[in-house]
């Protein structure tokens, strides 16, 4: 192995220790527990059955917490090093900043990643035993694409703490995320709508903007929809590591032109 | 530490003394106290929103009923619920509710997945990745909206829309039509102007629990409920719609008695509103089958 490869290694496993250690999964699991738990027994009109809206809601916190732990860990891989001047010895030892900066960013993406495995098997388990149907197709895939969003949202998490304080990084980024979520798929038909100014802006955002809701199955997982096919699925991918290759780079380059 | 303890017996005492009232006065003076009774606390925090919460969440029902797919332009109403209602009516006059089915569209795209425009990638990995085709659920499967219209009920009694969804799910898809009566009592208790939930409990009472005596009860009230409320401008038509519906109905029962004067008195209550109306032409049917003519 190279010692880079060693290096990066080191480094992200520094931030999926960090994960745990600040113990943010437990609780996030417990409050999911607290939201699902009393959806699960309700019974409304007194007709039992249905499944479909506690599916909807597990998946929406899974969507939620894996957002807010994705931008949070990656928010948090560089200002307490510049807080605290760590990132002295850091810089000071034979490792390039490139380095670091995708060493950073692979332990953000692990940490997430894990919490986000953790999150879909108790899904998957929790449907299994709810409606019979063990990981189908289209929950994998669901699984997949959501790793691709986890990939941007930490490569846009890493580039924002490195052009933005933490508070306004978190904000901004939070911000754009959710309304892509929401708007993105309409973003066409909203610029249509608009004046000049307006259109162009809109125009731009549909082309320029983070897309994350390529990412995201929830409709086919919740209402049993067929899977998608894997070509699409290697499509959003490769969209998926292009954004944050991009975002990389343009972390790359403020990290390298930061002053100290 | 005596004044310490003395300002805790003081607290419990002020403390208990304020239970004691709390209990006492309404006892005392049942029946004269001078305020209403206080609205629950979802109306406290939400006001009027509640009516626009509940409604989102009717159309998240309506969501669910079409397989997660958003804004497609029939409703559960205009698809399920509208041949239930158009089977009742058809039942009434004594015809065969024929090709009920026509409404449904499956396989029909909301939006052709292949309509995007030309080079826009990003359009056609959206379209490959969500839904664009057009399902509805059937029969048991409709449970599923349940939850959703629940929350409708719930949140708002001024959601006519949830109610009746509610109950012709319930009655209906779910053959559970106790379980939609109990929803729509509920409903005129809570909100008795309206005269749709009546109407839809007669219909239920009709249809389902072959209860002719409550049905026709039901369809009174609502004739009678259009008839006070019929200066609402904003829904004149849809209010004449069900009056004539339900004055159908009234002059049904009427000549199931063998009553044909009140027959007639039903077919020119529609005449005058609605000549051309198929009501008017039914109720004719109605007159003509009992081998008497209309005059």
């Amino acid at each position: 192995m190279s010692p880079r490869v060693c290096q990066i290694k080191a480094l992200a496993r520094l931030s999926v220790l960090e994960l745990y250690r600040r113990k943010d999964l437990i609780v996030v699991f417990v409050l999911c527990a607290v939201i699902l738990l009393p959806l699960m027994v309700f019974t409304p009109f007194g007709v039992s059955g249905a499944s479909r809206y506690v599916n909807e809601m597990a998946l929406l916190l899974v969507w939620l917490f894996s957002l807010v732990i994705g931008l949070g860990v990656s928010a948090r891989l560089f200002p307490p090093e510049f807080e605290s001047r760590t990132i002295y010895p850091m810089l000071s030892k034979p490792v390039a900043r490139g380095t670091i900066l995708v060493g950073k960013y692979a332990g953000a993406l692990a940490a997430s990643v894990s919490a986000l495995a953790v999150f879909y098997v108790a899904y998957g388990l929790l449907a299994g035993v709810r409606q019979g149907v063990w990981f189908p197709a289209v929950l994998v895939q669901a699984f997949v694409l959501h790793i691709g969003f986890l990939a941007v949202v930490t490569a846009l998490g890493l580039l924002g703490s490195l052009v933005l304080t933490p508070s306004a990084n978190l904000t901004m980024m939070g911000l754009t995320v959710t309304g892509m979520l929401f708007f993105g798929q309409r973003l066409p038909a909203l610029a249509a709508a608009q004046a000049w100014p307006g259109r162009t802006v809109l125009t731009l955002l549909h082309w320029f903007g983070p897309h994350v809701e390529f990412f995201d199955l929830r409709q086919r997982v919740v209402h049993e929809w067929p899977s998608i096919g894997w070509e699409v699925c290697l499509a959003v991918l490769v969209y998926a590591a292009g954004y944050a290759a991009v975002c990389l780079m343009l972390a790359a380059f403020a990290f390298r032109n930061k002053r100290f | 530490m005596s004044g310490q303890r003395l300002q805790l017996w003081l607290l419990l005492f002020g403390a208990g003394l304020a239970v004691a009232l709390g209990h006492a006065i309404p006892v005392c003076f049942e029946g004269r106290l001078p305020q209403a009774r206080g609205e629950d606390v979802v109306s406290l925090i939400l006001g009027d929103a509640r009516l626009e919460l509940s409604r989102a969440l009717g159309e998240k029902a309506e969501e669910y009923f079409h397989g997660g797919v958003r804004n497609v332009n029939c409703t559960i109403h205009s698809d399920a619920g509208g041949h239930g209602h158009e089977e009742h009516g058809a039942e009434a006059r004594g015809e065969k509710a024929g090709d009920a089915q026509d409404g449904h569209h499956h396989g029909e795209e909301a939006r052709a997945p292949g309509n995007v425009p030309a080079g826009d990638v990003w359009q056609w990995i959206d379209g490959q990745v969500h839904v664009q085709a057009h399902r509805e659920l059937e029969g048991m499967q409709m449970v599923e909206v349940l939850p959703w219209f629940w929350a409708a009920c719930r949140l708002s009694a001024k959601n006519t829309q949830a109610y009746e969804s509610s109950a012709y799910v319930l009655a209906y898809e779910l053959g559970k039509p106790e379980e939609g009566v109990r929803l729509l009592e509920d409903g005129i208790r809570k909100d008795p102007a309206k005269p749709e939930l009546d109407f839809f409990l007669g219909e239920i009472y009709f249809s389902k629990l072959r209860d002719m005596r409550r049905a026709e009860a039901c369809f009174v009230s609502a004739r009678e409920k259009c008839l006070v409320v019929q200066r609402d401008a904003a829904r004149a038509e849809e209010l004449l719609r069900l009056r004539l519906r339900a004055v159908f109905y009234l002059g049904y029962f009427a000549k199931q008695r063998g009553d044909l004067d009140r027959v007639r008195l039903y077919l020119n209550e529609a005449e005058s509103l609605a000549p051309q109306h198929n009501t008017v032409r039914d109720l004719r049917v109605l007159l003509e089958n009992s081998g008497t003519k209309n005059q």
